[in-house]
């Protein structure tokens, strides 16, 4: 009996097949990933202007980035968007989409295009809309807070703590309807048969709520809440349309410190640094979300 | 306990294939890099002829006048060029970051561009304006050199070369409303600002009034530019010659107070956007009444906002600071510039001195356009002064520019203005908002403009 033996070239082939049909992921990959990290990792030891040869810094960036006071402004300011999102926008979803989610809702989908809607806006109109209702002397709100109650000259764009406010406003106006379809999705999911076994039990309506729905819906929470946390944190166009970052800095967040570097100072080694931060500060983050959500563990 | 199985002989392990992925990034990377420093190399240049035109800007005013410009350089047959201009209009930002994007990328770049003055310090950073930008002076003859107004070549030039001719010499005069200046009351020749606001206060007080107006909006840069000229009336400017940055001076502190005084007393109103909604409002509401503004404003401020004031608005000299000063300012301005190292240099250069240089056509900028010419001697034209400009009542305008014309201060600009945008605009508003003094605005400011340009100079 013989046994046919593949030639050494031929398995070669063979054995470098698989490698060839996922070939063209890593190499996208490596194109689209390694070599932009890689080459934000060398400009941020770098002092560049955009135009010759970048000048090695070594870690000069870095240290000049600890004693910046803008740039801790910004992370400041970013870590409140975050917060903002996390703790205000997130919730308020849930709780909108609970509310979508009762039976016998009438014109349920109306509801929902009308939160959704927001999302498909273009940030430019968004802007234009919310300056001029945040103006303070001609604005809408203004203008309807002194017909109702004799006063209004608030100066919610010019004022740094209503600054922040008018910007995370307008993050809940834009994102709560996006992350609503999410949890309402995840909310239709959940078996009835739950619910009414939790009813049987006695549970009041707080008790069914975080007994049943929430371990219920608990994947599509830690999305929510990964996906919240990585796009607040390198929020950039609501501050940026609507303040400018301003009034000063008490909106510029790291994002935008880190377009304010590069596009307008012509600092790219400096911008790039910012941006090497911001991207261990993500991503560390995000690690720790997805091992306190256990992503990707359970079924 | 599991056992880890060796790949065998001749395939590759993940590890490996990780390995190699990251070898191949930096390959990229590195050949990336080299591109990048490349420089794309330079044809033999066009000295004559028909030559085609990568004119880039952010007004299709411009590229109207250039084109006229061409062909009246044709027809004359002052030029060895015909050019045929192939413009790109973009934002005035993204006109500068776009010419610097192609410039990394070795190709793609304008033959010839726009510069606006508030995107302009960009090029001023490292050797970007030198790299990227064809010298003039050498292209000028020296008596029109000569006769250029210094005002408006020094924020163009760096390091004794002149990189860019500006458009204009827009000069900063005060705007009021003729008949509404009557109605409450104000008089329309007080000689200085702190007549103007002792009057502009009463009638606020009697008639809601404001005689001007700061912008306190999310364009940090307008945000300043409001105070700049102010700033440079009184004798201060935001930067030396050198560079260094000159906020603390009695000169600025008496800029700021007069503002915020303005601002708390309410005879200066505030607005989020000075070309947007808020002035708007401000204007047609009649609440806004007087303005000090460059030239420029009444055709891109004034006429489109509020069409139906026509006949109604005047320009005069600025009231002067009881300290000293000048009676105007400058704010605003483009400059034009031609590209260094290309094949349509020269043509480019030809281009920009035919349109800018010569008497006839600063005339017809002016007509056209509105921009003051930036030459000393045109001013005198007897045919600029006897325009009669119909939106503001026919007054001769051309008069009270050439009045103060020689009154104008010189400016220079940074590569770190737009870091002095940023920080001086908080503190700016924090003074107006009563939250510092005018002095201690300036201090902070200035102790954080030092922060962030400690180590990019």
């Amino acid at each position: 009996m013989t046994t046919l033996q593949a030639t050494p070239p031929a398995r070669r082939r063979r054995q470098l097949a698989p490698y060839a049909f996922i070939a063209p992921f890593y190499v996208l990959y490596a194109l689209f990933m390694v070599v932009p990290i890689g080459a934000a990792v060398y400009l941020s030891m770098t002092d560049w202007v955009g135009l010759g040869t970048p000048e090695f810094v070594g870690l000069r960036n870095f240290a000049d980035l600890a004693r910046d006071t803008s740039f801790h402004k910004a992370l400041g300011n970013s870590l409140i968007f975050v917060l903002v999102s996390l703790f205000i926008i997130v919730p308020a979803a849930l709780l909108i989409a609970q509310a979508l989610n009762t039976r016998g809702l009438r014109a349920r989908d109306l509801f929902r295009v009308t939160f959704f809607l927001p999302m498909v806006i273009s940030p430019i109109v968004i802007a234009l809309v919310y300056s001029l209702v945040f103006d303070r002397q001609y604005g809408l709100l203004n203008s309807v807070l002194r017909a109702l109650f004799g006063a209004g000259n608030t100066d919610w764009l010019g004022d740094p703590t209503m600054a922040k406010v008018s910007v995370s406003f307008v993050l809940l106006w834009r994102w709560v309807g996006y992350l609503t379809i999410f949890f309402l999705a995840a909310l239709q999911a959940v078996p009835r048969e739950r619910y009414e076994a939790a009813e049987l039990d006695g549970a009041g309506v707080l008790r069914t709520f975080s007994a049943v729905t929430l371990p219920a819906i608990r994947p599509v929470t830690a999305f929510v809440v990964v996906t919240s946390f990585i796009g607040s944190a390198q929020l950039f166009d609501e501050p940026y349309l609507i303040t400018g970052g301003g009034p000063g800095e008490e909106t510029l967040t790291v994002a935008m410190f880190v377009y304010r570097s590069a596009f307008e100072r012509q600092q790219f080694g400096y911008a790039a640094a910012a941006g090497l931060v911001l991207f261990v500060i993500v991503f560390g983050v995000s690690q720790i979300l997805n091992r306190l959500f256990s992503i990707g563990r359970i079924s | 306990m599991t056992h880890r199985i060796p790949p065998p002989p001749g395939t590759m392990s993940r590890r490996g294939l990780l390995r190699l992925g990251g070898g191949v990034g930096a390959a990229a990377l590195l050949g990336g890099a080299l591109s990048g420093c490349g420089r794309a190399a330079s044809a033999e240049p066009v000295t004559s002829g028909s030559v085609n035109l990568a004119f880039w800007t952010h007004d299709q005013a411009y590229v109207d006048f250039f084109e006229t410009a061409a062909a009246n350089a044709e027809a004359a047959g002052d030029s060895p060029f015909r050019w045929h201009l192939a413009p790109t209009r973009a934002g005035a930002a993204d006109v500068v970051t776009k010419t610097i994007a192609q410039a990394i990328a070795g190709r793609g770049t304008p033959d010839v561009a726009g510069l606006e003055i508030g995107a302009f310090p960009r090029f001023l950073r490292g050797e970007i304006a030198a790299e990227l930008l064809e010298p003039l002076e050498g292209h000028i003859d020296a008596d029109v050199r000569d006769d250029l107004l210094p005002s408006r070549t020094a924020p163009f030039t760096k390091d004794g070369h002149l990189y860019a001719l500006d458009s204009d010499a827009p000069l900063v005069v005060y705007y009021y409303r003729e008949p509404e200046f009557a109605r409450v009351g104000l008089p329309t020749d007080l000689a200085t600002w702190d007549e103007l606001a002792e009057a502009g206060r009463r009638a606020h007080e009697r008639h809601g009034v404001a005689i001007g107006a700061v912008a306190v909006g999310s364009d940090l840069g307008q945000v300043v530019q409001i105070f700049d000229m102010l700033l440079m009336q009184s004798g201060g400017r935001l930067f030396d010659e050198d560079g260094t940055l000159t906020i603390e001076t009695p000169e600025a502190e008496r800029a700021l107070a007069f503002l915020v005084r303005g601002v708390r007393e309410g005879f200066i109103t505030t607005v989020s956007d000075f070309y947007g909604p808020g002035m708007q409002a401000a204007l047609k509401s009649g609440e806004l009444i007087g303005q000090w503004m460059a030239t420029w404003y009444k055709i891109y401020g004034l006429m489109p906002n509020v069409p139906e004031q026509s006949g109604q608005w005047r320009i005069r000299p600025l009231p002067v600071f009881s300290d000293g000063g000048s009676r105007t300012s400058f704010t605003g301005g483009t400059g034009f510039a031609a590209l260094t190292g290309k094949r349509n240099t020269l043509a480019g250069v030809e281009l920009v001195t035919s349109a800018y240089l010569t008497p006839a056509e600063q005339i017809r900028r002016f007509v056209d356009l509105g921009y003051l010419p930036t030459r000393r001697s045109v001013f005198d034209d007897p045919q600029l002064l006897e325009i009669e400009d119909e939106y503001c009542g026919g007054q001769r305008m051309f008069e009270v520019y050439r009045e103060v014309v020689d009154e104008a201060p010189v400016f220079y600009l940074s590569a770190d203005k737009p870091i002095l945008d940023t920080v001086l605009s908080g503190h700016l508003l924090r003074a107006y908002h009563g939250d510092s003094s005018p002095a201690e605005a300036l201090r902070n400011a200035a102790e954080d403009f030092r922060g962030q340009t400690r180590n990019h100079d």
